[in-house]
């Protein structure tokens, strides 16, 4: 390891560590612009300049160019170093325009504190400025192209780092200009790491405009809960408003960027039309009151039909607390064992999911950057957890051969291996790899054709889904590091066991082969934890309602409603409960159905904790203290003028807090509650977590993954309910019906967002081309598809590299998805017709 | 020997001192009899003026707020249509401020000024809560010249890219023509 | 019996007298002080409330009995109200051994007008002046707070240096005197003042006096401009008050020791004696004020250099010199 001498201080560092990173180490921030740890190193700025005094370089040269070597002994403060970078920064601000003051960068600007630091206090250059038209680039980013000091960070982001293509650099020498060829939105669902990532104010967030500087802002670590990433997040509130989310750096989890849902999808937080006030029956109450008015409810419902006619609901996006409680609750008042997933099929996924992953199969999103060959079964990155896209692109970056395994159209930002399996098929798919995989490591030499056929065989797969490159065969063959991503939303319940299978034979012959499941939800985990047995599954739930069994339903931070297909039914069914009780903090459809409603915070609001796809436990600190946002106290204008002692809207509690009181007022002492704490809860409910009571949450998180024995954290053998699995593909001419999610809009939180529901695109449904011509439907035909429940009207797209016999649909909120009765769900071809036929 | 003397003379033309000033008369100037006309910049009440063109000068960049010790001053940022950032609202609460004059000195566009003014007393403190209405004045105050916007380089009303002050014309970006 | 009762009744009325002219006189010294003050540095001082201010006492006094009275968290509830009273105590209880004139016959009842001849009077004097330390230092302590408790300790430390000096500087008056007793040694200086033979003692006494009683340019415990104000930062309202009334009180008591034991106390032509002794008090306080207006605040080490190392040892001289010309 290198060992050497940075402004007289001695420093060992990892060999292939730049100088400017080891002066780092020290606490000494050498002045940079376009080095950035996550984008590497160009040497296009200038900035860095520091005086090599002795050592194998001498003289000045770019710290961020020149790997740390023995011997070297480094000066940053050196006189020839430091005039150097005092004229580069002059250089650099002589087109600069005047416009900090109205520039949203200003007070968190590089290039402020780099002028500063390079001593450039006065212009004295006096002629003509440069300058450049701006761009329109979409509703999330502003352009202002005079700022821009051409260190291609943008660039390098938008284009080597994300793989999109619609923005870079174009002309030569001084007019170099970033941007689009023409004005239009950024393609890239990235597109909002380019204002973390530009040192100047040309991109700045366009949502949170001239809303607040940096220092006025309060800053907290969180976890964006938008998808089962957990992507690490700095939350910044002002006036009791959420108004910006930045990406924070996490070595293991989302490096140094997140995806745009997560950027521009916390505005839920901040509706006018949140609900801030409880209400029974009789209108709106105090907290306390609405608690005591579903107490008193519980205890005659639980006196008269029994405790089991009590039901409890939670949800994916539930804190780890939230869960924990409502299992303990739900426990000590004998209550039916809460549900978290309206999909009984996909709580089974999850549960499997859970019961699959063991620290030693696990690996994080910085783990499948590594790996050096890569299946993804069932799973659609982009759409469903972005940022595992952009991980897979830093594997490929490397070098890694990627294999996609799903029926649907799948887009991503580098080439990969699209093979249109059906998910009927995935299993029998993915054993053909596995076993490709264990001839290789037995070395009995068996050839390569041979075993892509017997592949073929063993997939079932159509011949047209071929062929499947011998190249990429070849790299699992030689892959030493090859990681398995498998999908839970679309595929069917035997695929999660199958995937694991596949990991476990990969890892026969090397040192480590990955599983990753991309899971429902962002404590879609921790749901997964707690749902052992016993739940009857929430069809079973509602048939209970249905026939007078079950007479209470409390739904926490939940919206049924909207995640279950079969609305009608729904609807009905929640109209013939005696009590229904819903804590939320979105102005939901369920939680205007209730009789008592108890509003609730959101994870900004109260901290809390979210377990991650690959079981990495962590906590997200509160960032504002919650109450109506001054802007609307304000109705835009300043703020009331009135002195009191509250705050406006101050009324939610965290929903594990409110359960907590409701179990007091229902006589659980408090020592059983809140009395608890956190991790007491939590170990006593998981009982797997006990041995972290007490630990300081490091700043990565805790994977909660034990070493060795694969835990079992479903405990007992599987609670089969008898309900179906996703059944065959019943005989005959049917179009398999596959919810998907997007990128944006269909995701329950993010889809609120007024940003992002201005960038999200009609919602359509799409087929393969063959079977579309078939139908004699053509792209864009407004189709019909006419179910029990009702018709489902949209726009066709057609495409070439899909499965045949799926009809994808996303769960937008604009398509009527919610009219097909059950999941899974097979049309037959003649209930598909165009509209205007 | 002689510094006890020099201190005894020392003492004693200290004490004459301050005798003869009783047969002298007092220069105190009795308030509120008499008013004093003050220097333009004595720093009391502030105000918030307008650009040579009449339009409000403050674009709300938070800098005063942030300068201001007492943290009296709070606004809420916003943009009008033709792209100019302007304070949707800007209060100022005199019930704190100290009238150390930083705000006036942090503002980048001469907006916000302190002028001699400074009888605001009110027995209601609320009242001495100033909203943006308050603020306003209808003159440039001291500095009558400055035009942040026409300057500043960012597009507005008053000028295009390449239109302000010592602009080049914007970059063609599509031509290769030197 | 009945004298018994009628001495009893006496020593009332003129406790009843002696007490409301000092409190009397405390509350307009006050005025007297920002007036005379103000003058000296060409300014008007209170002219608002009456004509010429002359209300302005009673106005203050109004208002420190409507303020609110604080007592700090965390303040040592019982020594933070006894310290002003001991103080203001201290202060009137030295006046009881000042004669204000000779004995009078009532009734044919011979009365002294001194509220009681100690025949050690002077150390009495002493004593209190010693004791009234104790309401700054105890004031500071209890305040719990730093300013306070600094001020107080600087109270004790001063006190203590100057103590030393203001008894020495008096020894030679009891010599010539040959007594410690208060009264007579009005009755010695019935041919000329001590001032004209004991100058030095009367420099150090002054100086000493004016260290005792705590005013600029000895205000240490005080010093607004380090130690906001001193032992009494933490007080307000009528305790606030009484620190203040035991100051203004302790500039009389000064005043009219020096009256009586350099000035020849109540003696003077044609006027009665009480008004020579009020007009030499006044004088000396006028004295007092002037002195505040032109001299600045010593610092703490030129504090104890004067003391320690000038005051004493003249003292101590002037002693040696007094009692061998007493001798020969
Ligand atoms: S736009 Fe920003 S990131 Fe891109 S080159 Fe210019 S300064 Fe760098
Ligand atoms: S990838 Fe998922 S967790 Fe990460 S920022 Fe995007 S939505 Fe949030
Ligand atoms: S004068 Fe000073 S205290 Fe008053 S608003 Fe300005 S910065 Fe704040
Ligand atoms: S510093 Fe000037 S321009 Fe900025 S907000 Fe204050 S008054 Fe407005
Ligand atoms: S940071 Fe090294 S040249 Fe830009």
């Amino acid at each position: 390891m290198p060992r050497l001498i940075i402004d007289e201080r001695e420093i060992e560092v990892p060999p292939g560590t730049k100088v400017i990173d080891a002066a780092e180490r020290l606490g000494i921030l050498i002045p940079r612009f376009c080095y950035h740890e996550g984008l590497g190193a160009v040497g296009a700025c200038r900035m860095c300049a520091v005086q090599f005094v002795e050592g194998p370089v001498k003289g000045l040269q770019m710290s961020c160019m020149v790997d740390a070597q023995d011997g070297m002994v480094v000066s940053t403060s050196h006189e020839e170093a430091v005039e150097f970078r005092r004229f580069i920064i002059e250089c650099l601000m002589l087109n600069h325009p005047h416009d900090c003051p109205v520039c949203d960068e200003g007070g968190q600007c590089l290039l402020q504190d780099e002028t500063v630091s390079g001593g450039h206090g006065l212009r004295r250059y006096q002629g003509k400025k440069r300058t450049y038209r701006d761009q329109y680039l979409g509703e999330l980013i502003a352009h202002e192209m005079n700022r821009c000091i051409h260190c291609y960070r943008c660039s390098r982001f938008y284009q080597e780092f994300s793989g999109y293509r619609d923005l870079g650099p174009l002309q030569i020498a001084n007019r170099v200009f970033y941007g689009r060829f023409k004005d239009g939105p950024l393609e890239s669902p990235f597109s909002g790491n380019l204002v973390d990532i530009c040192p100047t104010g040309v991109y700045t967030d366009k949502p949170s405009r001239y809303k607040a500087r940096r220092w006025d802002l309060q800053r907290t670590p969180s976890v964006c809960i938008h998808c089962s990433l957990g992507c690490n997040t700095v939350a910044n509130a002002r006036y009791r408003e959420v108004v910006r989310v930045e990406a924070r750096f996490s070595g293991e989890v989302n490096g140094h960027f997140i995806c745009d849902r997560g950027r521009f999808g916390f505005p839920y937080t901040n509706l006018p039309g949140r609900p801030r006030t409880a209400r029974t029956a009789g209108g709106e109450c105090s907290q306390g009151e609405a608690v005591a008015a579903a107490a008193e409810k519980l205890r005659e419902i639980s006196s008269t039909f029994g405790p089991q006619a009590v039901a409890c609901f939670g949800s994916s996006r539930n804190s780890l607390e939230t869960q924990c409680m409502l299992k303990r609750i739900c426990r000590l008042q004998g209550w039916q064992v809460p549900g978290f997933f309206v999909d009984p099929a996909l709580e089974r996924r999850v549960r499997a999911a859970v019961s699959l992953l063991d620290a030693s199969a696990g690996v994080s999103m910085r783990e499948v950057e590594r790996a050096d060959c890569v299946v993804a079964a069932g799973v659609d990155p982009v759409n469903e957890a972005p940022m595992l896209a952009l991980a897979m692109r830093q594997a490929f970056r490397r070098g890694a051969e990627i294999l996609v395994a799903d029926p649907r159209p799948i887009f991503l930002p580098f080439p990969f291996i699209h093979v249109p399996v059906s998910m009927e098929r995935m299993d029998s798919f993915l054993e053909g790899l596995a076993r490709l995989a264990g001839e290789s490591s037995d070395g009995t030499g068996v050839r390569e054709a041979d075993l892509l056929s017997q592949i073929v065989q063993n997939g079932g797969l159509a011949s047209s889904d071929l062929p499947l490159p011998v190249s990429f065969c070849r790299a699992l063959f030689g892959s030493q590091n090859p990681v398995v991503l498998c999908g839970t939303e679309c595929v069917r319940e035997s695929t999660l066991p199958a995937a694991a299978a596949l990991a476990r034979d990969l890892r026969k012959g090397r040192d480590r082969a990955g599983l990753l499941y991309v899971l429902p939800g962002a404590n879609a985990f921790g749901a997964g934890l707690l749902n052992s047995q016993g739940h009857p599954g929430f069809s079973r739930l509602l048939e209970s309602v249905e026939s007078g069994s079950v007479r209470a339903l409390i739904v926490t931070e939940s919206d049924p409603l909207n995640d279950f297909c079969h609305r009608d039914r729904l609807l009905g069914t929640l109209g013939k409960l005696d009590l229904l009780v819903v804590m939320d903090f979105l102005d939901s459809e369920t939680a205007r159905m209730a009789h008592v409603f108890l509003p609730t915070t959101t994870h900004f609001e109260s901290g809390s904790c979210f377990v991650n796809h690959e079981g990495r436990l962590q906590y997200a600190e509160a960032v504002h203290h919650g109450g109506i946002p001054i802007e609307q106290a304000g109705g835009g204008s300043h703020p009331p003028r009135v002195y009191r002692g509250d705050i406006p809207g101050e009324g939610p509690k965290a929903a594990w807090v409110i359960l907590a009181e409701l179990g007091r007022t229902l006589g659980i002492p408090d020592r059983d509650l809140l009395g608890l704490g956190p991790w007491s809860l939590i170990g006593e409910e998981i009982p797997s977590l006990k041995r972290l009571e007490g630990t300081v949450f490091p700043p990565e998180g805790i994977r909660i993954l034990s070493d060795g024995d694969p835990v079992q954290w479903v405990q007992g053998p599987e609670a089969r309910d008898g309900e179906d699995d996703r059944g065959a593909v019943p005989p005959g001419d049917f179009f398999e019906i596959l919810l998907t999610h997007w990128t944006f809009g269909t995701e329950e939180l993010s889809s609120r967002s007024g940003p992002l529901q201005k960038v999200e695109k009609e919602p359509y449904g799409m087929m393969h081309s063959d079977d579309a011509r078939v139908l004699g439907f053509s792209e864009g035909d407004r189709i019909v598809l006419s179910l029990e429940g009702g018709q489902i009207r949209f726009r066709l797209s057609v495409a070439d590299r899909m499965g045949r016999g799926v009809l994808v649909l996303p769960r937008h909120r604009k398509l009527a998805w919610r009219n097909i009765p059950e999941m899974p769900c097979f049309v037959p071809r003649d209930r598909i017709r165009r509209e205007d036929s | 020997m002689k510094s006890l003397v020099e201190a005894a003379k020392a003492l004693a033309e200290g004490f004459a001192t301050t005798f003869n000033h009783l047969f002298r008369r007092p220069v105190t100037e009795e308030y509120p009899e008499v008013h004093r006309v003050l220097p333009a910049r004595t720093r009391a009440r502030i105000v918030l003026t307008l650009d040579p063109d009449g339009e409000e000068r403050c674009v709300a960049c938070y800098l005063c707020s942030a300068v201001c010790p007492v943290s009296c001053i709070s606004m809420q940022s916003a943009e009008k249509e033709d792209g100019r950032r302007y304070a949707s609202w800007f209060r100022i609460n005199f019930a704190r401020c100290i009238y150390c004059g930083l705000c006036e000195e942090a503002c980048p566009t001469s907006a916000i000024q302190l002028t001699p003014y400074f009888e605001t007393c009110e027995r209601d403190i609320l009242r001495l809560v100033y909203e943006k209405e308050d603020l306003l004045v209808q003159h440039q105050g001291k500095d009558k010249e400055y035009n942040f916007y026409k300057v500043a380089g960012v597009v507005t009303r008053l000028a295009g890219k390449g239109e302000h002050a010592r602009e080049e014309k914007p970059v063609n970006v599509k031509t290769n023509l030197p | 019996m009945i004298m018994w009762f009628a001495g009893l009744i006496l020593l009332i009325v003129k406790l009843a007298v002696v007490l409301g002219f000092l409190l009397f006189l405390a509350a307009y010294l006050v005025w007297v002080e920002r007036k005379f003050l103000a003058r000296l540095q060409i300014r008007y001082g209170p002219n608002r409330a009456g004509r010429y201010g002359l209300l302005q006492p009673i106005a203050d006094t109004v208002k420190m009995l409507t303020k609110e009275d604080t007592i700090p968290d965390g303040a040592d509830k019982g020594l933070f109200c006894l310290a002003p009273a001991v103080v203001a105590m201290t202060a009137m209880l030295m006046f009881a051994v000042v004669p204000f004139g000779p004995e009078l016959s009532v009734f044919g009842r011979k009365v002294p007008l001194v509220i009681t001849d100690l025949n050690i009077g002077l150390l009495f004097v002493f004593a209190l002046s010693s004791l009234g330390v104790y309401g700054v230092a105890l004031g500071g302590w209890a305040s719990n707070s730093k300013y306070s408790l600094l001020g107080g300790i600087r109270g004790a430390a001063q006190m203590i240096s100057y103590e030393l000096a203001l008894g020495l500087s008096l020894v030679p008056i009891v010599m010539l005197a040959r007594s410690f007793s208060v009264v007579d040694i009005v009755q010695a200086q019935e041919r000329y003042p001590f001032i004209l033979v004991q100058p030095v003692a009367f420099v150090i006494f002054m100086i000493s006096a004016m260290a005792e009683s705590k005013r600029i340019p000895f205000d240490l415990p005080e010093a607004e401009n380090e130690l906001v104000a001193g032992f009494h930062t933490e007080y307000s309202g009528i305790r606030f008050g009484l620190f203040f009334l035991g100051e203004y009180v302790h500039m009389q008591v000064l005043g009219a020791l020096v009256a009586v034991l350099f000035l020849g106390g109540w003696r003077g032509p044609f006027l009665p004696p009480p008004v020579w002794l009020f007009i030499k008090i006044i004088l000396v306080v006028l004295f007092m004020i002037w002195t505040r207006g032109t001299l600045p605040r010593l610092r703490y080490d030129q504090l104890m250099t004067l003391g320690w190392k000038m005051l004493i040892p003249l003292a101590l001289l002037n002693i040696v010199v007094t009692g061998a010309v007493v001798l020969f």
